[in-house]
């Protein structure tokens, strides 16, 4: 044809990547050649064969379907654009900016929390709940309870002879009263140890010591009648 | 030599096809080289699609769907199997292309960046879809569903080439669809899957010798006669 010369070994390279005159020098080999000349049907039939998978019909009920579907997304967009609006009178800020900024605040809240850790209570304690002792008023109460319980050792003492050796049946069950009240008093003081901001706890501590106190004092009015 | 020729539909099918189509040769179409006008003409109408359809001017979308719909819904359905799916992609597309248009910075056409989020947005419907088919595992339907296509082409040769093409590669299939049915050129083809001119021919070419292979009826005494 063009002088071009080709030969069976050239079709696949043809195939892939051949120029027209390359094309036309593969048919005119072709024509004397019965296997290059079915491996170009063949390779043509392919290229005949996929038009079969072409379905090229405009559906025109198709696009108002998509149409509908863009306005609804456009009218979305506009909302969220309407909405960004409502911050504007932020300043348009770079990048940089914007950095430096969240930088400081990530330092603002941590030293914020820094300090909140720093001078919350040792005990954990909460100011909001009643209940919970500070350490302020925990040393006064136990100050407190120490005194009382130094007066109240001190009655004891005074009325320990008539309940060691009791002369009536009525100093027998004060002497049995007390001996409970002591057990619980010990009870509430093991507790108190364990929980010492527990105000309820002290509350019932000192029940216990002012029962003591009052029956104490009634063993004594008995020795005095 | 005997008949060297594919399964029987296939013939039936050739000696009516016109003869020009399986010689499409890209070099004198595409690379005569010098101002072409009307390459210049489609290089400025794509520049001015994408920039109505940047402004949101909704007519542009319609201008797109006229211009590809029946294209882009065509490919869909070939790589997704059924018109609802192929719809719900397109549509899809559509949609992302409206949403990322003001991103679109024109290193390739408009079109080109079109078909490529249709491509992807195919392969993300049919990866949603299987995961859903293994998650559905009781259901026994295997293959997918192919529905019956217009007329147009012999009825067993599209149906054993649906089957080839669905055991090529991904992108063996990407090249042969969007070459040999959609007619787009290398170029385009090379945009849309962003790989090179020369890695879509040779794809093309794997594809195609692939297909004959599966689709060829077994022959005994070949190969040796044709190695010369």
């Amino acid at each position: 044809m063009n002088g071009m010369n080709v030969t069976c070994s050239d079709r696949d390279r043809i195939f892939e990547d051949g120029t027209v005159a390359e094309w036309a020098a593969l048919e005119a080999h072709a024509a004397c050649c019965a296997i290059c000349a079915e491996e170009v049907r063949a390779w043509k039939a392919l290229s005949v064969a996929a038009e079969g998978l072409r379905h090229c019909t405009a559906d025109p009920a198709f696009w108002p379907r998509i149409e509908r579907a863009l306005a609804e997304q456009a009218a979305r967009k506009a909302h969220r654009a309407g909405l960004r609006r409502w911050f504007s009178f932020l300043p348009e800020l770079s990048l940089g900016w914007q950095t430096v900024l969240a930088g400081a605040f990530a330092v603002i809240l941590a030293l914020s929390t820094g300090w909140v850790y720093l001078h919350r209570s040792p005990n954990g304690g909460s100011a909001g709940d009643p209940s919970l002792l500070k350490s302020k008023a925990l040393k006064e109460v136990e100050s407190a309870e120490t005194a009382y319980e130094r007066a109240i050792d001190k009655l004891a003492a005074e009325a320990k002879p008539q309940l060691d050796n009791p002369a009536t049946p009525l100093l027998a069950n004060y002497h049995e009263k007390l001996q409970v009240l002591d057990s619980a008093i010990a009870d509430l003081r093991a507790q108190a140890g364990l929980n010492p901001s527990n105000a309820q706890l002290r509350y019932q501590l000192l029940a216990m010591y002012q029962e003591k106190q009052h029956t104490l004092e009634e063993v004594l009015e008995a020795r005095q009648r | 030599m005997g008949t060297m020729g594919l399964a029987l539909p296939w013939k039936a099918r050739i000696s009516s096809a016109p003869r020009e189509r399986g010689t499409r040769v890209e070099p004198s179409e595409h690379f005569g080289g010098g101002a072409n006008p009307a390459a210049a003409d489609a290089t400025s109408e794509d520049a001015a699609l994408a920039a109505a359809c940047r402004s949101g001017d909704l007519r542009a979308y319609e201008r797109l769907y006229a211009l590809h719909g029946a294209k882009m819904k065509n490919l869909a359905r070939n790589v997704l199997g059924n018109t609802n799916d192929a719809e719900d992609a397109v549509q899809e597309t559509f949609l992302k292309v409206q949403r990322s248009i003001a991103g679109f910075r024109g290193q390739s056409s408009f079109v080109t960046w079109t078909y490529r989020i249709l491509i992807n947005t195919c392969y993300d419907a049919r990866r949603s879809r299987l995961r859903k088919k293994e998650i559905a595992s009781d259901d026994a339907e295997e293959t997918p569903r192919r529905e019956p296509r217009a007329p147009g082409g012999h009825p067993t040769l599209r149906m054993a080439l649906e089957r080839a093409l669905a055991s090529l590669t991904r992108h063996q299939r990407d090249v042969f669809l969007l070459y040999e049915v959609e007619g787009f050129r290398h170029a385009e083809i090379a945009g849309m899957l962003e790989i090179t001119e020369a890695a879509s021919k040779n794809t093309l070419f794997q594809a195609k010798k692939n297909l004959r292979q599966i689709l060829e009826p077994p022959r005994p005494g070949r190969g040796a006669a044709e190695i010369r």
